[in-house]
């Protein structure tokens, strides 16, 4: 019963004045963003990141996790009423649409409340007993199998978010490489800085943040020129008790698959959807009407977006490693305010793990509030016309990076790689790898450098050490597999060029 | 998905790929040597995914970029409530309804407003005047 014990000591933590007003301003600017279109949570934590600093630790933190999962929350509304989805929100644009279409908005927004309340709350579970144990594990853990470790990240995640390992991988590899600016702790010797003196201390984490995803996507939306047109329909939000017991199995169904899935490397809320919304097509009760507005389509696959979101944590906060973008930027919140995570977090700053547990739940409690009774408020904020907004993102971007260093300079900076994002854009390449990359570079090398010392500098250490030669292995299973879909489906275009419908690798994971 | 691989990513990716500095670098040149497998793998692949056209529109990003760095200038020489207005007009142009001077001097003020406030009550050390 000792999570038990721990769990109440972090809602101590939690439940301060403080620590509430900290969550409550991470869930509502989070649903904010959800709702909004070009503002990912990527975007909305590289920008408010710099305001943290004067904020004590644990709210810092508090406040930031909302952020994220609170997007994940107004996200499922605009997908729901308007189809717009964002970040994350694809398939509730499916039934969920669907159901507006019917009448039935009210029921999805409940829907979709409730399941991601059900999905949120299973997933703490997950978290508070799964974290500490594969802390435990992560003891274990030599430097040759963190490389090895990190080395699936960067696979899975380039997997996951660009559809294409190639591309996804060159993303990563250039984000290392944009990491290796500055100076190289082991030796002091600067590595390509070409003698400016800004870039000593490397290329800022939030100039690049901001760039590729800020001000890219800003333009990427200007350019689409598209008019919104805001909600007016009816919502009517109280179920009928048949409808709602609905909701639960198939929310249930998706916690489960979304805390499992969150955990895995790569994994994360978009692919937690899509799973859980084929397992509801195949064996709920009524799968016959999933696709065409029913409360299964939306329900399993709201609560595993949220599950998925908050157990993404796990591997962040116990082995110290970040599995996506997000989360990436959640380490450097935590090395920013003095904090390495990893093994010895819980153990090290009891507070802060459970207290962030902890909040979890209380956000949850913020969201079905803020998300549930008060939809209608929200969806409001559709009114605002988007010539409005961007100058705003735009000042908040140009603040934000300012106050990393109080150096003007860095705004340049910051342009240079927001021309560098827009370019990605327009190639179909994802930054969110890149992302990856630049954080988790020079955790990389240090790793990789203290393998090779050990080893004496022999390779064989990565393959010989079990954790890390089985991963290593996966990581061949997985390219093999690529190369000979590749050539396979290379073969079967030129066998029939008539049909000039060349899809590259599947997507699905 | 379109993938538009086309040849000029792949020349791209060479120059990074021979980006080798002096110094402790078997990291950095193990990498680029990753890289350029890569880059290579791309261009073979570019060879058999059909070519998509990019589109690439210049104006927008133009004007966006523009204005940033026209606020940092200004920041430095003048001061950053110059630097907001400047901004907000600047990047306006880029917007898709219709160009309104009262309207940008409503974003203007409200934006200035936030960083006063960010600066009076959050301790920002922002060269506001």
């Amino acid at each position: 019963m000792d999570v038990l014990h721990n769990l109440a000591f972090g809602f101590g933590v939690a439940l301060t004045w403080q620590n509430l007003m900290y969550c409550a301003i991470g869930c509502t600017v989070g649903t904010l963003v959800g709702l909004l279109p070009g503002l990912g949570p990527l975007a909305t934590i590289s920008i408010l990141l710099p305001l943290t600093y004067s904020i004590p630790t644990s709210g810092a933190l508090i406040m930031l996790a909302g952020i994220y999962y609170g997007a994940q929350y107004g996200d499922s509304v605009s997908a729901i009423t308007m189809k717009i989805p964002h970040a994350s929100s694809i398939v509730a644009c499916i039934d969920g649409y669907q159901m507006t279409l019917k009448g039935q908005t009210g029921l999805a927004l409940f829907t979709a409340g409730v399941s991601s309340f059900i999905g949120g709350t299973v997933a703490i579970v997950v978290l508070s007993f799964f974290a500490p144990k594969l802390g435990e594990v992560a003891f274990l853990f030599g430097p040759a199998d963190y490389c090895a470790l990190m080395l699936v990240g960067f696979v899975c995640v380039s997997f996951v978010t660009t559809g294409s390992l190639l591309n996804g991988m060159a993303m990563c590899l250039i984000g290392v490489l944009l990491g290796q600016v500055g100076t190289d702790v082991n030796s002091g010797q600067q590595r390509f800085t070409f003698d400016m003196p800004f870039l000593i201390e490397g290329v800022g984490l939030i100039s690049i943040a901001l760039g590729c995803f800020g001000i890219a996507e800003i333009t990427k939306n200007l350019d689409n020129k598209d008019e919104r047109t805001p909600f007016n329909g009816k919502i009517n939000l109280i179920p009928t008790w048949a409808e709602f017991k609905r909701i639960i199995p198939s929310a249930l169904r998706g916690s489960v698959i979304g805390s499992f899935l969150g955990i895995l490397p790569g994994g994360g809320p978009v692919i937690a959807q899509f799973a859980a919304y084929a397992v509801d097509k195949k064996v709920s009760k009524y799968k016959h009407e999933i696709g065409s507005g029913a409360i299964e389509g939306v329900a399993g696959q709201a609560a595993a977006d949220e599950a998925a979101a908050r157990t993404s944590f796990i591997p962040l906060m116990s082995i110290g490693i970040p599995e996506n973008a997000v989360m990436a930027l959640m380490m450097a919140a935590f090395i920013i305010k003095g904090i390495q995570p990893g093994p010895n977090m819980i153990a090290g700053h009891p507070d802060l793990f459970w207290g962030l547990v902890a909040s979890m739940w209380v956000g949850n409690c913020f969201l079905i509030v803020l998300n549930v009774p008060l939809v209608r408020y929200w969806l409001s904020v559709f009114k605002i016309p988007y010539a409005v907004l961007f100058p705003s993102i735009l000042f908040f971007c140009c603040i934000g990076t300012f106050s990393v260093n109080s150096n003007l300079d860095d705004i340049f900076i910051t342009a240079v790689f927001g021309f560098v994002g827009y370019a990605f854009l327009r190639l179909d390449l994802d930054p969110a790898p890149l992302m990856l990359g630049f954080i988790l570079g020079p955790m990389f090398e240090e790793n990789f450098r203290r393998a090779l010392l050990l080893s004496r500098g022999g390779f064989g250490v990565f393959f010989t050490r079990p954790i890390s030669g089985v991963l290593l292995g996966l990581i061949g299973l997985f390219v093999a597999w690529q190369l000979v879909s590749f050539v396979r489906q290379a073969r079967s275009a030129n066998t029939d060029r008539g049909i000039a419908d060349i899809t590259p690798v599947p997507l699905e994971g | 998905m379109a993938l538009s691989l086309a040849f000029g990513l792949g020349a791209l990716r060479y120059e990074i790929g021979h980006f080798e500095h002096a110094g402790p670098g078997l990291f950095p040149l193990i990498v680029s040597c990753i890289l350029l497998l890569i880059g290579v793998a791309a261009v073979v692949r570019s060879r058999f995914v059909e070519r998509v056209p990019m589109d690439f529109k210049a104006k927008n990003i133009a004007i966006i970029l523009a204005s940033l760095c026209g606020f940092a200038f200004i920041s430095e020489h003048l001061n950053m409530i110059a630097g907001i207005v400047f901004m907000v007009f600047c990047a306006s142009f880029a917007g898709t309804s219709k160009y309104s001077v009262t309207r940008n001097f409503k974003i203007a003020a409200g934006l200035i407003a936030v960083a006063l406030a960010f600066q009076k009550l959050l301790g920002f050390n922002l060269p506001l005047y």
